[in-house]
């Protein structure tokens, strides 16, 4: 990062220079990949040098790491947790789990296609992806918030109702039930 | 000083407080930090992206009013009491209180955070709040004993005549109460809420305690507060125990010292639990601000 | 004028107790009662007046009345909370039993107090501080179950201070042949200072015991917690302040400021003897209130321990101090009755004022939830209420009077005051709502208008303490203590820095400026109350909510030092009593054939005794 670039964006994006460069991930680690992240974030591969830096509640939170395989319980955590972030609210998922089912596509628990239950930015390939892989991925999406191509939240609110139908075949009609209660999106 | 003159410093010293604090010493303090780690760490200016990208988010949430004006209040309790420190000569509101309606002027800030959390009706962040009163109760017995001593030696209550008596007779309060200094030092991290007593806002406890719910707007207003208080905490040791300054920018600097003290202790020890902290400040720092006020007691006769 | 006043004050009772099958007469009656001697003692502010009433010829000593500043305020503030009680009695106590006799008890406790502020002479003084504490007595009574030892506890300690208090009367007119109090104190001015050590310290068990000075404080607990809430609020405010009354009266009034200084023998001397034990009260009856789940019991130990902020002010000579603790009485009377007023409003809506059951009620209740957090405000002593500016005169007086241990005691105690005050507003009104108390209400008018009325006085006072502190002035006047210089908005320049009206422009230009700054930002979009973070489970509908063990870790080391022993010797004490007094009364066995045994065995007595030439 050429500091001079940053700053000289001040000037002329400052939403845009604010959301790329103060990524704060959820602390929520739901797989294997959770991993993964001590390492990044501490010495030598130092994810705070981008800005990152993790917070413990989705209201503080803007960036949400899906770190793996996700199981039925978890993605109703997740996604109750997605609903709480502010927006606007990125996602970037690890592994090939969340992509296709990865290493555990025959299991009768875990999930195949995250993307037919939250709108993801950025996918990462890799089973686990390394610490330097998580850092240009997450570049990219520094990239796509610069262009503005990284409109997750936008994507979510504007098909909801797909994506509320995938949530009631997977998860029943009790958990929407009970996401009514964080629930805002009309 | 005309009268002119006082309020423009009345408005912009909180704002240059807030944006020392909140701006320069958060950067510094992060940069720091990831030297001893050994990592290169984000730039000096990082919390200035994070303070624009809190106040540009699309969308807020709020708990009520009471959420909303529990943080409002705690900052202009924490203005006014800054106002009424002296800062390298600068003092526009302290005929309006002297150091006990300072003292008692931060307590606004831990209602008015306490009434904040309390609306965002969640267990943390009322978990939060009980840990920050009860670390203040822990480290108020010896700042109290503290005060006391220099209060009772030179016979006054106004910071003011503090600075006043320390600048005329050119000795530091650090060397005229060294007991008392040594017990400041000691609970200087528990005044500025570093470790070893971040306990109150800690996130793999209490998920960020009072903090819990505020994010956006909340968060950037959360931060103004704690770098006021922050400031004030910092102005008032270096008034008490350094001497003051004559000028604002001497007096900047020697806040930048304590605040590095705080930022090498901060990155190096854990976190204490809340019953070690409370045993922490009623034993040796009580001990020595305890002798510290025998012998200003002693030895007073001015 | 002052006779009108007592004689209503007594009579009205009796009257409103006659009519209690008409509630509507009663209501007025009693309103009336109540209003009297408010409106009586406005009219007559700022005079000093005595009048004798009546003549004891075998005492030969008149008995009067007296008005002095003193009285003047002590009875207004009697007369307000008395009024405020009534008014919020007479929508509390709707429907409820044995009304006649409550409101004929309210009243008379009134009567009492205010016979007590304007008497004269000791006698009458005495007659009045009876009719107060036996009716006391009978209303703490009142609620059955639980009271009635707790009342027993009351009257037991109160009878052993009247007891204390008649011995010194007694002893003053035996040496000086008249019991009027502007008499004995000139009269005093020439004493001995061993009997005036000794009568202060009579009158001090008395005064003490009736204010909860430390070893006498086991009767308030239990009386503040049972007795039913509106005559908590009484007692809590006034009633129990009738013992710095005294100590006012007797120190300053009688004996005089010079003698009481006289009495010291070495270092030790009789001020700072009681003041020691004033900072011991304040900071054993302030953390014990944090332990408490209770909410009347916690009021009850803050006020045992706010109670020892007014003493320690009055008795260490200094005109910051004087000012501070007469102050104080007025502040915390306010405070502490607002805030049973708040919990009698949460009883009465909700049916429990166990701390670890509620919750949430902020906005189903919006009026008692600012009206408490005033009196919590007010009771801790933040700048801009009436109590900073009475515990700041305290602690300036304790600093620049050479007592840093008591300023230490005295600070130390506002920081409990802080934790106490927070965990009452937050386990009732903050927080989660448990689901069964949706349909709450806000309470009736009624109950509404004392603590809104008592809120306004709070933030007035504190922002503009200059009016109740001329009257002060003019009570320290009258006791020939240099009074307190006074301006309208704090401090004046010479006292000390102090100016609330700049403090309050301050607050308010700051939290409208932010406002206004973060207005551009986007606006904030209401959560559900059910929308919190949970860590991404469902919101549990109950229990989501901290309130057990609010300060656990706090608690856990404090409490081994805060075990009761005054409670434990007054249960062992009244065990021992018990245990005698059952084996005594076994003389009465009903067997005759004892009885005569008992008649012969004296007869003996008295032949020896008359025989061996002894006369008693």
């Amino acid at each position: 990062m050429r500091e001079h670039k940053r700053a000289k964006m001040w000037t002329t994006h400052p939403y845009k220079w604010g959301q790329k460069y103060s990524l704060w991930p959820i602390h929520f680690c739901t797989g294997c990949g959770a991993i993964e992240i001590p390492p990044t974030m501490l010495a030598p591969y130092d994810a705070s040098r981008f800005g990152m830096g993790p917070m413990a509640s989705p209201r503080q939170a803007n960036l949400l790491l899906l770190t793996g395989y996700l199981t039925r319980k978890t993605l109703k955590y997740v996604i109750r947790t997605y609903e709480q972030m502010l927006t606007p609210r990125y996602v970037i998922s690890f592994g090939s789990c969340p992509i296709d089912g990865g290493l555990y596509y025959t299991s009768y628990n875990t999930i195949n296609h995250l993307e037919w239950y939250l709108p993801v930015d950025v996918w990462i390939a890799g089973c686990m992806p390394r610490p330097e892989a998580f850092l240009m991925g997450v570049n990219r999406l520094m990239e796509e918030i610069e262009n503005g191509t990284a409109d997750g939240y936008k994507r979510y609110e504007e098909n909801i109702d797909y994506y509320r139908r995938n949530q009631e075949r997977t998860l029943g009609k009790k958990f929407l039930e009970e996401l009514k209660q964080v629930e805002w999106l009309t | 000083m005309t009268i002119g003159l006082q309020i423009a410093w009345m408005i912009s010293l909180p704002v240059v407080m807030i944006l020392l604090v909140a701006v320069v010493f958060t950067g510094i303090s992060l940069k720091v930090t990831a030297r001893i780690d050994r990592r290169y760490g984000p730039p000096i200016y990082q919390p200035v992206i994070d303070l624009v990208k809190l106040v540009s988010l699309k969308t807020n949430v709020s708990h009520g009013v009471i959420f909303d004006w529990g943080l409002l209040v705690a900052i202009a309790g924490s203005s006014v009491a800054l106002l009424m420190i002296p800062m390298g000569g600068i003092h526009p509101l302290s005929g309006s209180g002297d150091l006990l309606v300072i003292l008692y002027l931060m307590i606004f800030a831990s209602v008015g955070l306490g009434l904040s959390a309390g609306a965002s009706e969640n267990p943390n962040a009322s978990m939060g709040v009980s840990r920050k009163l009860m670390l203040g109760l822990g480290y108020e017995v010896p700042f109290i004993l503290i005060l006391l001593a220099m209060m009772t030696y030179h016979h006054t209550t106004s910071l003011v005549a503090l600075v006043a008596a320390q600048r005329a007779t050119g000795v530091l309060g650090a060397l005229r109460f060294p007991l008392s200094a040594v017990a400041a030092i000691l609970i200087m991290p528990a005044l500025q809420g570093v470790r070893p007593f971040d306990f109150v806002t800690a996130p793999q406890e209490v998920a960020s305690g009072p903090m819990v719910e505020l994010g956006g707007k909340y968060l950037a207003l959360m931060v103004i507060e704690q770098s006021l208080h922050t400031a004030v905490i910092l102005s008032l040791m270096v008034d008490l125990f350094f001497g003051g300054a004559t000028n604002l920018g001497i007096f900047i600097l020697k806040m930048t010292g304590l605040f590095l003290f705080g930022v090498l202790v901060n990155a190096v020890y854990p976190r204490f639990r809340v019953e070690q902290a409370l045993r922490y400040c009623w034993r040796w720092p009580t001990w020595f601000a305890l002798g510290g006020l025998i012998m200003a007691m002693v030895t007073k006769g001015g | 004028m002052l006779e009108s006043i007592v004689i209503i004050g007594l009579v009205a009772p009796f009257v409103v107790g006659l009519s209690w099958r008409w509630p509507r007469l009663r209501a007025v009656l009693a309103g009336v009662a109540a209003l009297y001697p408010l409106i009586a003692l406005s009219v007559l502010y700022g005079r000093t007046i005595a009048t004798a009433y009546a003549r004891i010829p075998f005492l030969g000593t008149e008995l009067s009345l007296r008005l002095t500043p003193l009285s003047w305020l002590f009875g207004i503030g009697i007369a307000t909370i008395g009024l405020f009680g009534l008014i919020y009695s007479f929508s509390y106590m709707k429907g409820k039993q044995q009304l006649g006799l409550y409101y004929l008890l309210y009243l008379l406790v009134n009567a009492g107090m205010i016979g007590v502020v304007l008497s004269g002479d000791l006698i009458t003084f005495y007659i009045m501080w009876e009719i107060m504490s036996v009716a006391t007595f009978l209303s703490i009574g009142l609620a059955r179950g639980q009271a009635l030892p707790a009342g027993m506890k009351y009257i037991l300690f109160s009878i052993g201070g009247s007891t204390a208090m008649l011995l010194a009367i007694v002893s003053l007119y035996i040496t000086y042949g008249t019991v009027n109090i502007a008499a004995l104190s000139a009269a005093m001015s020439g004493a001995s200072v061993g009997y005036a050590l000794s009568i202060l310290v009579l009158f001090s068990v008395a005064f003490g015991i009736k204010n909860a000075v430390w070893p006498f404080h086991a009767w308030l607990p239990d009386a503040y917690a049972e007795s039913v809430t509106p005559f908590s609020a009484v007692l809590s405010g006034m009633l129990t302040r009738m013992g710095v009354y005294g100590f006012l009266l007797v120190m300053y009034g009688m004996i005089g400021l010079p003698l009481v200084q006289r009495m010291t023998y070495g270092p030790v001397g009789y001020q700072i003897v009681l003041a020691w034990i004033a900072g011991i009260t304040i900071v054993f009856g302030v953390f014990t209130a944090v332990l408490h789940d209770d909410a009347k019991r916690l009021l009850s130990w803050s006020s045992i321990g706010h109670g020892g902020y007014m003493i320690l002010g009055l008795l260490l000579a200094g005109t910051l101090n004087l000012s501070g603790g007469i102050f104080h009485v007025i502040n915390y009377a306010m405070s502490v009755s607002l805030l049973f007023f708040v919990v009698g409003a949460v009883e009465y809506r909700t049916g429990t004022r166990d701390l670890t059951q509620l919750g949430g009620l902020k906005e189903r209740m919006p009026v008692t939830f600012i009206a408490a957090l005033i009196g919590v405000l007010g009771m801790i002593g933040v700048p801009l209420t009436s109590g900073f500016v009475s515990k700041w005169l305290i602690y300036k007086g304790l600093i620049l009077g050479g007592h840093p241990f008591l300023a230490f005691a005295a600070l130390i105690g506002t920081w409990g005051t802080i934790l106490y005050g927070y965990k009452l507003i937050h386990n009732v009104f903050l927080g989660r709502m448990p689901a069964r108390f949706e349909e709450v209400e806000e309470v009736p008018w009624g109950m509404r208008i004392p603590m809104i009325a008592l809120a306004g006085l709070i933030v007035l006072f504190g922002i503009l303490p200059g009016i109740p502190l001329r009257i002060i002035s003019l009570i320290e006047t009258s006791f020939g203590v240099s009074a307190l210089p006074t301006a309208i908005v704090g401090a004046p320049s010479g006292v000390g820095e102090l100016n609330l009206l700049n403090i309050l422009g301050g607050i308010l230009a700051v939290a409208i400026a932010m406002y206004a700054i973060f207005s551009p930002t986007a606006r904030a979009r209401r959560a559900a109350r059910t929308d919190t973070y949970t860590a991404g489970a469902p919101t549990p509908i109950s229990g989501y909510h901290y309130v057990s063990h609010f300060y656990d870790p706090a608690e856990r080391i404090i409490r081994p030092y805060l075990t009761d022993w005054c409670g434990v010797f007054y249960s062992w004490v009244g065990r021992q009593a018990n245990a005698f007094f059952n084996g005594a009364r076994k003389v009465y066995s009903g067997n005759i054939n004892t009885y005569a045994l008992w008649i012969v065995i004296l007869l003996g007595v008295f032949v020896t005794m008359n025989l061996l030439g002894w006369r008693p």
